[in-house]
């Protein structure tokens, strides 16, 4: 029993106590930076994706209430988390540590710059610094942008990549791009990777009957798979490449698990029937009591009266 | 048809007699109002911890996210199941014919009334916003077993009421004229309950009909609300629960406690109230080979428990079952096995066993180590959800009940103790009007 507690309290505390308290990232991962300005719209969007995939955890920025685990994941408003760089930030909340899940495959880089920067609007003496240009060892002192489109005959959606440099642009050729399409829990690789061709195009197959939103609208986000040569650039477009889906409520219909008007009505019957049964009997028990109370009424009376007549025969 | 029962010389005389031996018992005397007072203080120290749970919350509690449901849930089975004896005396056993049952089937009844009473406001122990309790009745899912659970155990404390009540009507009646130096409220509450009770054979006839629906009724009732109980954890999918046997497992248990509650009553009642006469030996040697009936029923059905999943052995059931044979809860299972239901049904297989005070004392294990099972019914299986526990502070993990947990658990004991006492001091604990029908019985065959 002693020997089970201890291994249990012993498994418990090693994940925890065997982590470096401090979490290093790596040199070359420290100073990267957003490829776009924060501002009040990228503020806003981080802030919706901040409450839906952080609040949990870590509470309300300012406020210190985030929840006990061990280790402890911190309030972001505080230097915990203000001290790190914006590269830093990145590559934690890319990679996750221990509780603390990696969010690679749940958010785009984009959305993670844009958590990024409401975390940053609670700190007021941090001045951004914006990745000017998208190093590029391939294409030197170019500028780096992807465009994304759907081909609706063909089924397939274009990754077009091009290098805007003083003398004009050139398609990025021979980079590895990689395709993710947002699903309802994270991102889905989309076909395999693909390299770029001399127009700087790659095309990826979408899966047949892909299931869209309301509109068939599906959320991609395009990256190179070697962001060193080509540049840490990520592209995040919606296109209208799924099947229309019109999410059906799962409380629509009659279910165990919906509200009591809407219960199966073999249970509400089952349970009402029940019910019933035995409250009619228990109220048939309480008529009979009430007949024993009139029987008795009626021979104490009887009695009464015959006792009433022997004194008068008396 | 104009026939009284008890008319004859003959007959008034015994009632006379049965209602002297029985009714010494029904009074207020320094004795009761000391036993009360003691019951009420540790009610009132014990009150005092609740009202620290109500005011800061169930975190005064060893309840976590992952065991939520401690003692006090275990205490809750461990009550219903105790009040079955009421249906398994009376009904079972007095439907079958069986006689000897009479004397105790009052006693029987005033148990099961005092556990199911109590069960419900444990339930409500166990809510960190009771505030919030009128939501099962506006809101309530009849989907729920929790709501089914509500009905069954309100509609089986009324029906041991009333199995309580009617059976005594004529021995209120009978008691109502014997009742000089005792309070003026009791003997105008006799009045009253008696319902004009002239033990004419009309009323009897009534009564026997209105006795004999409750009987029946009771029944299908009390196999509900314990298999009910048990299909809160059954209809769960978690290893330890997620059991198709769990009702008639629950229900053998719950004869067990039931007829080791009744039996530790039964002794209290015979010495204290000097009761010898009525709760005699033989009665005590009949509820013995109950006890070992019911002790070999519910054997079996642990060993269809743990048997069955320890020989195929998934995942998850050999983590339970190594926790509970080998592991963290292996003394406290083995304990109850052995010293709850093995040996005291092997004992008890002997005659010199089935005496009243070795009866009492094993009584006690099998009741106290049908406590203990619950809670490792209860309280075990939360330890290894289906998905893991991971990066948690430890005492999250591991369920230690706090000292004001254990205080509310203990208020509801004692509870139980002031309703068994109240309706034993107050009430007539053996039926007069049956016992003399009894001995009339016996008169008329060896006449
Ligand atoms: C399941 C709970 C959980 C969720 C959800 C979560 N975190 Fe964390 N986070 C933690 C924990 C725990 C740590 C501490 C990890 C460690 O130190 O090993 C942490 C650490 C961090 C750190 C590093 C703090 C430091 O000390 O440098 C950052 C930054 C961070 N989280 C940001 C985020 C962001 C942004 C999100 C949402 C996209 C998020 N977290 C979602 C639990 C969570």
């Amino acid at each position: 029993m002693r020997f089970f507690t201890v291994l249990i309290l012993s498994l418990l505390l090693v994940p925890s106590m065997a982590q470096d308290p401090d979490w290093v990232v790596p040199e070359d991962r420290k100073g990267r930076l957003s490829t776009f300005p924060f501002t009040d719209e990228t503020r806003k969007e981080g802030e919706r994706l901040y409450q839906v995939n952080c609040h949990s955890c870590h509470g309300d920025p300012g406020r210190n209430n985030y929840i006990a685990l061990q280790p402890p994941p911190g309030d972001p408003a505080t230097e915990k988390i203000q001290n790190n760089s914006d590269g830093e930030i990145f590559h934690k909340v890319t990679t996750g540590r221990g509780p603390m899940p990696s969010f690679r495959s749940v958010l785009t880089t984009e959305e993670i710059w844009k958590v990024v920067s409401y975390i940053r609007s609670f700190n007021r003496n941090y001045v951004q610094k914006v990745m000017q240009v998208i190093t590029s060892s391939a294409y030197p002192g170019a500028v780096i942008s992807m465009k994304l489109a759907w081909d609706d005959a063909a089924k397939l959606v274009s990754v077009i990549a091009t290098a805007t440099g003083e003398t004009g642009s050139v398609p990025v050729t021979g980079a590895g791009v990689r395709l993710m399409a947002g699903r309802y829990f994270g991102m889905m690789q989309v076909d395999e990777e693909k390299v770029t061709d001399n127009s700087g195009t790659a095309l990826f197959a979408t899966p047949e009957g892909l299931p869209g939103d309301t509109a068939g609208n599906i959320r991609f986000s395009a990256q190179f798979t070697d962001e060193q040569t080509f540049g840490s650039v990520s592209k995040d477009t919606v296109l209208r490449a799924g099947v229309v889906t019109v999410p059906v409520s799962l409380t629509a219909k009659r279910a165990m698990w919906n509200t009591v008007r809407k219960a199966p009505v073999w249970v509400i019957l089952a349970y009402g029937l029940g019910v019933l049964a035995v409250w009619g009997f228990i109220l048939l028990v309480m008529l009979k009591l009430r007949d024993i109370f009139t029987v008795g009424t009626a021979l104490q009376e009887r009695l009464q009266a015959s006792g009433n007549e022997t004194t008068t025969n008396n | 048809m104009d026939e009284f029962r008890f008319n004859t010389p003959r007959e008034k005389g015994k009632i006379d007699s049965l209602a002297a031996d029985i009714l010494k018992n029904v009074r207020i005397n320094a004795s009761f109002l000391l036993w009360m007072g003691f019951l009420f203080t540790l009610l009132a120290a014990c009150l005092f911890a609740y009202t620290i749970q109500l005011r800061k919350g169930l975190g005064v509690t060893g309840l976590r996210d992952f065991t939520s449901w401690g003692m006090y849930i275990a205490n809750f089975v461990f009550f219903v199941a105790t009040s079955l004896c009421g249906m398994l005396i009376s009904s079972v056993l007095g439907l079958i014919g069986y006689r000897w049952v009479k004397p105790i089937s009052r006693i029987a009844e005033i148990i099961a009334i005092a556990f199911a009473a109590v069960a419900g406001l444990v339930i409500i122990s166990d809510m960190g916003r009771p505030d919030r309790l009128p939501y099962v009745f506006m809101f309530g899912r009849v989907q729920s077993p929790i709501l089914w659970d509500v009905t069954v155990v309100t509609t089986y404390f009324v029906l041991s009421m009333l199995l309580w009540f009617f059976p005594m009507v004529p021995d209120l009646a009978i008691a109502k004229d014997r009742l000089e130096g005792r309070p003026k409220f009791l003997v105008k509450a006799y009045e009253i309950l008696s319902v004009r009770w002239m033990h004419h054979e009309k009323q009897y006839h009534l009564l026997g009909q209105a006795v004999r629906i409750l009987l029946i009724l009771i029944i299908p009732t009390a196999f509900a609300i314990h298999t009910v109980t048990s299909w809160l954890f059954a209809v769960t999918p978690r290893t330890g629960w997620d059991s198709t046997i769990f009702g008639p497992y629950f229900i053998s248990g719950a004869f067990v406690s039931g007829t080791a509650a009744v039996i530790i009553a039964m002794y209290f009642f015979r010495v204290n109230y000097r009761l010898e006469k009525y709760l005699n030996t033989e009665t005590f040697e009949k509820m013995g080979r109950v006890m070992v009936l019911v002790a070999i029923v519910y054997f079996y059905f642990n060993l269809n428990e743990f048997l069955v999943p320890g020989y195929k052995l998934k995942t998850g059931d050999a983590i339970h079952l190594r926790e509970l044979f080998t592991g963290h809860y292996a003394a406290l299972f083995w304990g109850i096995q052995l010293f709850g239901l093995i040996i005291p049904a092997i004992l008890l297989l002997f005659k010199q066993i089935r005496r009243p005070l070795p009866m009492m004392v094993i009584s006690l294990f099998v009741l106290v180590g049908s406590w203990f099972k619950r809670f490792i019914i209860v309280v075990p299986p939360q330890g290894h959800p289906n998905l893991p526990i991971q990066n948690v502070p430890v005492e999250w993990v591991v369920y230690k009940p706090t000292l004001i947990e254990t205080a509310v658990t203990v208020a509801s004991i004692v509870l139980v103790l002031i309703i068994i006492t109240i309706l034993s001091k107050l009430f007539p604990v053996i039926p007069i009007w049956e016992m003399a029908e009894e001995e009339n019985g016996k008169d008329k065959i060896s006449e």
